[in-house]
């Protein structure tokens, strides 16, 4: 499903931010990427979820080389992934249900098929009752719940969370999570970044560690 | 269900609320095309009317003879040079015109009185020609020269081809300008569009990384903005075709509202062309906010 071989990453001429990093997330994994801040795990993230190129090295996504596909098959493989930026990046002249919605409208879903599916993730997530609510009326929490829905909400082939559970106490840190577990046993590959190691300790999982820049733990299956 | 197809067309950006400027700055354009298309308009008619109302006319002049009596010679040659046009090939009607009219045509050079009843003034001869026939000029210069050696014959095309050039210069020009216009409409609407992309940059991309391709996107900017563009310059149009609404009705009543000018006056199908105006705002501010998207676009991995 995701396959680096000796990625390395900087921003422009500064430093290497992450070096030679080589790992393979098989489909229907469950994976946490952890290390402390400034590590380069959003970094990593963002060079799965396409934002960014790899300065050099090789990522392979669902089977393509994105070193040699054309740019034209970026949006479709884009659409397969969901992800739960860690500043969520929600559209404030939305409404809850609106930005939860816009996966399912940039894939071209008719609103009456997709209205039920936009309401149940909603619910799910706890906030049943503020969807029509602006994300700048929403606390931290209730805005990382959005992003979760919107992110989940078209049942994505691989989703990847940067820190998902940073602003919602642990009884809700442990509900999203069987959010996540609960899409990732329908099929969904699911990575999730955090530094939180204490919330790794759920579930069936693998871990894949990454201090400074380096792959120290590569990804084992945890009991 | 109507709720429900609104939530399905809400736009992905937001609703503008600075944009008054360039509403304004495009009203303005569209009212100074509108102006310009009339001028063309105007030119046009006024080149017709011209030409109208001089192709089927020629005129004779008898100047007062170099020497004897003036005015036997001036009625005999007068006379003989109606004859003369009443039997050309042609022309259908000859006749003098009235000294009195003749007076009329000088007093803004002479004044009129004493003095010009004393001035031995030409005769004047109208003559209509036939509409589409052509008038052998040098048969009837011949012809004419015999009967009436003071007798010079004006078919008015020198001043014809002076109109026509006028008219061509007023309407070349105006098509300038409304060039000029379309190439500022289109960098105001290229330096709006690109402030605008500034403004939702994060929606872009957010937009792209979520696997939206640059024509949704696009299509979310040219759709504001065309509908921006063209709702500002339909108001400039409008505000033009009111303009050119009242002249006409104050000229309809007698008032002349600007002097020197030809009528001001445009017919509701003259009037139709206006219309153009918002159509072509619309269209400038469309392509320039797609083309502006797709460049900004090329710029994200
Ligand atoms: N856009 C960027 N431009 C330059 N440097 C960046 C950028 N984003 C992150 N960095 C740097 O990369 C390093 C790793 O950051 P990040 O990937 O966000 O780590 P983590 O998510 O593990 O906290 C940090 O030193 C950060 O300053
Ligand atoms: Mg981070």
């Amino acid at each position: 499903m995701v396959r680096f071989e000796n990625v390395g990453m900087r921003y422009g001429p500064g430093p290497e931010i992450l070096r030679d990093v080589s790992f393979v997330l098989e489909a229907g994994s469950f994976t946490f990427l952890t290390g402390p801040s400034g590590a380069g795990k959003t970094t990593l993230l963002k060079l799965l979820y396409l934002a960014e190129p790899p300065s050099r090295g090789l990522i392979t996504l669902f089977g393509t080389d994105l070193a040699t596909a054309s740019r034209h098959l970026f949006p479709a493989l884009r659409r397969r992934i969901g992800v739960v930026f860690q500043d969520f990046r929600l559209l404030d002249h939305l409404s809850a249900f609106d930005n939860v919605a816009l996966p399912l409208r940039l894939s071209g879903v008719r609103i009456e098929d997709f209205r039920q599916d936009v309401e149940e993730i909603l619910t799910w997530v706890g906030l049943g009752s503020r969807m029509q609510a602006r994300p700048s009326t929403l606390s931290g929490g209730e805005q990382q719940r959005v992003a979760i829905a919107r992110a989940v909400v078209a049942r994505p082939d691989l989703l990847i969370a940067d820190e998902p559970t940073g602003n919602v106490d642990s009884d809700m840190g442990q509900r999203l999570l069987r959010l996540f577990f609960e899409l990732n046993r329908l099929g969904t590959t699911v990575l999730i970044a955090t530094h939180d190691r204490g919330l790794i300790a759920t579930g069936r999982s693998q871990e894949m560690r990454l201090v400074d820049g380096r792959l120290v733990t590569m990804p084992t299956v945890r009991p | 269900m109507r709720l429900v197809l609104r939530a399905q067309r809400k736009s992905v950006l937001p609703r503008e609320a600075g944009a008054a400027p360039l509403d304004i700055v495009i009203a303005i354009m569209a009212f100074l095309a509108a102006l310009s298309l009339c001028a063309v308009l105007i030119a046009q008619r006024t080149a017709q009317d011209w030409r109208r109302g001089l192709a089927g006319k020629l005129t004779v002049q008898v100047l007062p003879p170099a020497q004897g009596p003036t005015q036997p010679a001036l009625a005999r040659e007068t006379r003989a040079a109606v004859r003369v046009l009443e039997t050309t090939p042609g022309i259908f009607s000859a006749h003098e015109l009235s000294e009195a009219k003749t007076e009329r045509l000088v007093e803004p050079w002479l004044g009129k009185g004493a003095l010009v009843a004393d001035l031995p003034l030409p005769r004047l001869v109208d003559a209509s020609v036939v509409p589409g026939m052509r008038v052998d000029l040098a048969a009837l210069r011949r012809r004419l020269k015999k009967v009436a050696p003071d007798g010079y014959v004006d078919d008015h095309r020198h001043w014809l081809a002076r109109l026509s050039r006028l008219a061509d210069t007023i309407m070349w020009s105006a098509y300038g300008v409304l060039g000029l216009i379309a190439i500022a409409t289109t960098a105001t609407a290229a330096f709006a569009t690109r402030a605008g992309l500034a403004a939702h940059h994060d929606i872009v991309e957010l937009l792209h990384q979520m696997g939206a391709h640059g024509s949704f996107i696009a299509s979310a900017f040219d759709r504001h903005y065309l509908r921006t563009a063209f709702s500002a310059s339909l108001v400039g149009a409008l505000l033009a075709v009111i303009l050119f609404i009242v002249a006409g009705g104050l000229e309809y009543v007698g008032l002349k509202p600007m002097a020197h000018l030809p009528p001001l006056a445009l017919g509701m199908g003259q009037l139709a062309w206006l219309a153009l105006i918002p159509l072509a705002g619309g269209a400038i501010a469309w392509a320039t906010a797609r083309l502006s998207v797709f460049a900004a676009l090329r710029n994200i991995y």
